[in-house]
């Protein structure tokens, strides 16, 4: 159980983090979600006692971090792969965090054979490739068999095997009843993975709620209607009051808004006009996200205008 | 590389972690000498401090033989102490560098915020630290105080111009000698964490004990002089000089007096160093 109470950080004049309270539940996977430079990476090294709150607190099971007696024992955490010295081997690097808790060394022969590292463990780490880094990470991680786990982007540079490997070890983590809280910028991936979600934007706590919660508040299912009549039904659904989108991907396609199926289906029907696919769309959590943080997104990209590039050619 | 199953051996019973006591220092202590002891670069610039000192002073002593015969037929004042007087290139470097580098490239790799998850309890990585590095270099310098002396003296006695362990002071000068590389690196680790920049503290440190430790004589009146003599270079290696009895008391302090304002220095910037450490954001 993580808790966070009027937790602040602020860097120079920037509110990096900006009165945050949330709680994370142990037993689920928490996901938390943010556009890039949010607060993200702070909060959680503020969790973790490395970044000095400027005001506020955040607790792992009531206590401080700093306070904690055996801190691997409760706390295991992956935040930067790359993080660790290059030249020492897998197994050393390990052996090292051991000792400094009093973790017996079988226990990292053991956490080695669980991320699948034993054929590199007498290898320096300096040659591993981003996915082997972060599967030492996860082995870390899981030395001190903690209670509470923290995953900052945890399937970075894993093929898909070691991506579905990851998925599955958080929710049997969590179903042990263990905290687990991940951050990803992977929608897909939390959509699949977390229970329920946190969100954060420009350091303020959007959302605290479950995932189906999440979804259902920020983003509208729709009704997804494609016909070799499209033009002719599009003119009726209008003139019924009904909001149409044409399809992104397809010109015989419409998306038709707050009106159900059978409604689309009915309206087809009774003029005779084929239909060749209706559909009910639910929306993603990409979409829920989205429209959420569409106002607290940091860094915008802009659009790669023609001026721009005209505007270089000009010079010449 | 293949997937182990998803499960997780151990407690795993749901009911969180059995936690036994506290992690102590004894345990810090543990892991920072494993930390030491598993990278290349610990090794390496101990063999430098070691067979380097040993080479330059060996080399030195035959150039210098032969004058050396000389001045002391001619009755000047000797310069005995040339049988250590690697320790006073090499030995330094390696000795500072060494300290430097056992907190920086924890700063330079991001090791250093894996190392505090694991213990957040920071003085105490700090102090560990600075107790493995001491008694380390201080084994290791002895050592090659001893080596430095038996091959300085090689080309002396070709000359007839040995120096015996029972010369006035050589024996102060070994044991000083291994002390003031230990206390140089302890002094090179409170500058790491200070400056958490390798290149930085390096240049910073090296600079204050070869280029601003002999440039302050160009201050004029006592106070250049004084602080000619406090500086941690000068200061320190008092107790690495052969002689007791013709030191100018304006330019230097006596041995131990020396090495006891060094040895202030040094845990004064260490104490700066643990205060900056627990307060600053990893």
């Amino acid at each position: 159980m993580i808790r966070a109470v009027g937790l602040t950080k602020r860097y120079g004049d920037k509110l990096a983090v900006d009165h945050a309270d949330f709680a994370v539940e142990a037993g689920t996977v928490t996901g938390f979600l943010g556009p890039n430079g949010a607060g993200k990476s702070t909060t959680m090294r503020m969790i973790l006692g490395l970044d000095r709150p400027t005001g506020g607190g955040v607790t792992v099971d009531g206590k401080p971090y700093r306070n904690l007696p055996v801190p691997l024992r409760e706390v295991g955490a992956l935040l930067d792969a790359k993080a660790v010295h290059g030249g020492r081997t897998a197994y050393n690097h390990l052996a090292c965090l051991a000792k400094s808790n009093g973790i017996p060394l079988r226990r990292v022969d053991e956490v080695i054979g669980l991320v699948g590292l034993e054929q590199v463990a007498k290898k320096r780490s300096q040659g591993f490739s981003l996915g082997m880094g972060q599967r030492l990470g996860i082995a870390a991680a899981l030395l001190g068999d903690p209670g509470t786990l923290l995953f900052d982007e945890p399937v970075n540079g894993l093929d898909p095997e070691g991506i579905l490997w990851v998925r599955n070890l958080m929710k049997s983590l969590a179903a042990q009843g263990r905290t687990v809280f991940v951050s990803s910028h992977l929608m897909s991936e939390m959509a699949l993975t977390a229970d329920r979600v946190i969100v954060i934007g420009r350091g303020r706590i959007k959302a605290d709620t479950t995932m189906r919660e999440f979804i259902a508040q920020n983003a509208t299912t729709h009704v997804r209607v494609r016909s070799p009549h499209i033009g002719k039904l599009r003119e009726l659904m209008v003139a019924q009051g009904w909001r149409t989108e044409a399809a992104p991907d397809d010109e015989g396609a419409v998306e038709v808004f707050e009106v159900s199926s059978e409604a689309v289906g009915d309206l087809a029907g009774e003029h005779g006009l084929w239909l060749h696919e209706l559909a009910v769309v639910q929306p993603s959590l990409e979409e829920a996200f989205m429209s959420m943080t569409a106002d607290s997104v940091e860094y915008h990209a802009g659009a790669l205008e023609g001026s721009a590039v005209g505007g270089g050619e000009a010079q010449r | 590389m293949t997937a182990a199953p998803a499960t997780v051996p151990g407690s795993g019973s749901g009911s969180g972690p059995r936690i036994e006591g506290r992690a102590g220092f004894g345990n810090v202590i543990s892991s920072e000498w494993m930390k030491i002891r598993t990278v290349r670069s610990t090794f390496w610039t101990l063999v430098t401090l070691f067979a380097g000192s040993a080479l330059i002073t060996l080399l030195i002593c035959l150039a210098a033989a032969n004058s050396y015969a000389k001045d002391l037929a001619a009755g000047k004042p000797d310069s005995a102490d040339i049988v250590l007087v690697g320790l006073a290139f090499v030995g330094q470097i390696a000795a500072y560098v060494l300290g430097v580098m056992a907190i920086s490239a924890e700063y330079s790799t991001g090791g250093i915020r894996t190392t505090l998850t694991a213990m957040p309890r920071r003085t105490e990585i700090l102090v560990a630290k600075a107790i493995l590095l001491a008694v380390m270099v201080f084994v290791v310098g002895l050592a090659t105080a001893f080596l430095c002396f038996y091959l300085g003296n090689i080309p002396l006695r070709a000359k007839d111009v040995g120096v015996d362990l029972s010369y006035p002071g050589a024996t102060r000068g070994i044991f000083g000698s291994a002390l003031y590389l230990s206390g140089l690196a302890v002094f090179g680790l409170a500058m790491g964490f200070l400056l958490r920049h390798t290149a930085g503290a390096i240049t910073i440190g090296l600079a204050l004990i070869f280029i601003i430790g002999n440039l302050v004589q160009l201050i004029p009146g006592s106070v250049g002089r004084w602080l000619y003599k406090v500086m941690p270079g000068n200061a320190g290696s008092q107790v690495t000089s052969f002689g007791e009895s013709n030191r100018h008391p304006d330019k230097a302090f006596a041995p131990w007096t020396g090495f006891t304002v060094f040895a202030i220095e040094v845990v004064v910037l260490l104490i700066v160093g643990a205060l900056l450490f627990e307060k600053r954001d990893a």
